[in-house]
């Protein structure tokens, strides 16, 4: 059965007919989460409470639609509101408590492109959520432009427009702030 | 950037995004699932009342895998919005053994997914200057006066937490980054905060009223009606109240610290 036939029986309360398209979406939307919240326990209640959202409003859904970019559109916008939430902050607060996190063997162990594409991470994150979102979807997911448009339920053009604005801001970050990946940047091949 | 720097700039995201080091994708389907297939409350009770009720049941059930807290959940204690169930101050379940699923283990998050805060406090809604924040709120905001040098705190935030709490962050002079005190001013009615079983928990007063010591690691649920969620928790919280406020100080002083902390409070000059 393909995703749309799935849909339409998951629409009408057949839950046997979701539970293959929460498997076979579930990757992208935990990994977007974690993206934006940095935490996979936060990421995987994020995940959950998407799918359960999602579930609930199919008989609103457009069914010809992909139901990709609209879960990452649900899950998006979960974790904008829990990133602000006191809850959050509780914890995060418990945890800048405790001594300084020691640096474990695996990170050590890390390839040099795994550490860079953290930097990478790193980077993004000082930038403003709207930025981050559309580099997340665009870069770290691998959506098209017109999915990042369906994401953020806007016009391909603005997708480029956004994208074209958050890629300075991104490289000003790197130049100023990531020295290892400005180096990356302008290495062989620029 | 021209035409072709960005095409190439846009290329090497693409590479290097790819590289990024995930964990694991967690069983979301397993738990979706279970939850979509679970029972429906019985239709007498508000959704409000069964969603309680359920988070309610799920985490004593959790709970009483563990077998200190299996051996003594009976009695509890409340300070204002917090309440703080009775436990043997025996050692808790280490994060590695078996954890109920619904407890999320801070203590256990590996190195490398530990968040800085910073960011964190600069993504939190509500910040605000002193002033700002006592003019949102309907309570008089108490500052320490102890010790002697502290000063206004770094931070101010009024957080809707259906009621307006405020959240004070004084950060270490030496580490900026780090904080040195946490005071949260709660209102009645705001959220609710409950302590599964501190490893230490100590009747004490601040002022002639009653306030409660907890040390941890013990479950710290959070809930409001809408939203519930716990977490594992390994830090010195001092609770008490005065008149409609719930205090709650965060730190990693010793208690007679935190006591002389607590009953220097007084209004912002």
């Amino acid at each position: 059965m393909d995703e749309a036939a799935l849909i339409l029986h998951a629409a009408n309360g057949d839950t046997a007919a979701w539970e293959p398209l929460v498997l076979a979406h579930q990757e992208a939307v935990f990994r977007l989460s974690y993206l934006l919240l940095g935490d996979p326990d936060d990421a995987e209640d994020i995940a959950q409470e998407t799918f359960l959202r999602a579930w609930n409003h199919l008989k609103r859904f457009d069914k010809g639609r992909p139901l990709r970019p609209w879960l990452l559109s649900i899950a998006s916008n979960l974790a904008s509101n829990r990133r602000r939430s006191a809850g959050r902050y509780f914890a995060a607060l418990t945890r800048a408590f405790r001594n300084e996190p020691t640096v474990s063997t695996s990170t050590e162990e890390k390839s040099a492109r795994h550490l860079e594409a953290g930097e990478l991470w790193k980077a993004v994150q000082h930038l403003s959520l709207p930025d981050q979102q559309i580099i997340y979807l665009r870069y770290f997911l691998d959506l098209s432009v017109m999915e990042t448009a369906d994401v953020l339920q806007v016009a391909e053009g603005t997708v480029k427009s956004r994208l074209s604005r958050a890629l300075e801001r991104l490289r000003g970050i790197i130049q100023k702030d990531f020295p290892v990946l400005a180096e990356w940047r302008e290495g062989p091949g620029t | 950037m021209n035409e072709l720097q960005r095409e190439r700039f846009e290329e090497q995201l693409h590479s290097l995004a790819k590289g990024l080091d995930y964990p694991r994708t967690p069983n979301v389907t397993d738990a979706v699932m279970g939850r979509l297939r679970a029972p429906a409350p019985p239709r007498f009770l508000s959704r409000r009342l069964a969603w309680s009720l359920t988070v309610l049941l799920v985490l004593c059930s959790s709970l009483m895998l563990i077998p200190s807290v299996r051996a003594a959940v009976i009695e509890f204690i409340q300070i204002g919005v917090v309440r703080i169930f009775r436990a043997e101050p025996t050692p808790f379940t280490p994060p590695n053994q078996e954890l109920p699923s619904t407890i999320v283990p801070i203590t256990a998050t590996p190195a490398p997914t530990l968040q800085p805060l910073m960011p964190i406090l600069e993504a939190l809604a509500g910040e605000m200057t002193l002033e700002e924040a006592q003019q949102a709120v309907h309570y008089p905001i108490l500052l320490p006066s102890y010790p002697p040098d502290l000063g206004q705190p770094d931070y101010v935030f009024v957080q809707d937490a259906d009621g307006a709490m405020i959240i004070l962050v004084w950060m270490k002079s030496q580490q900026p980054d780090r904080v040195w005190m946490s005071l949260h001013l709660i209102p009645t009615g705001s959220w609710a905060i409950t302590k599964m079983g501190p490893t230490i928990i100590k009747e004490t007063t601040v002022n002639g009223q009653s306030a409660i010591w907890a040390v941890g690691p013990y479950p710290l649920q959070f809930s409001n009606g809408k939203l519930d969620f716990v977490r594992l928790i390994d830090g010195h919280v001092l609770i008490w109240t005065g008149g409609e406020i719930t205090y709650r100080l965060e730190t990693d002083l010793s208690l007679e610290e935190a006591l002389k902390i607590a009953e220097s409070l007084e209004p912002v000059r």
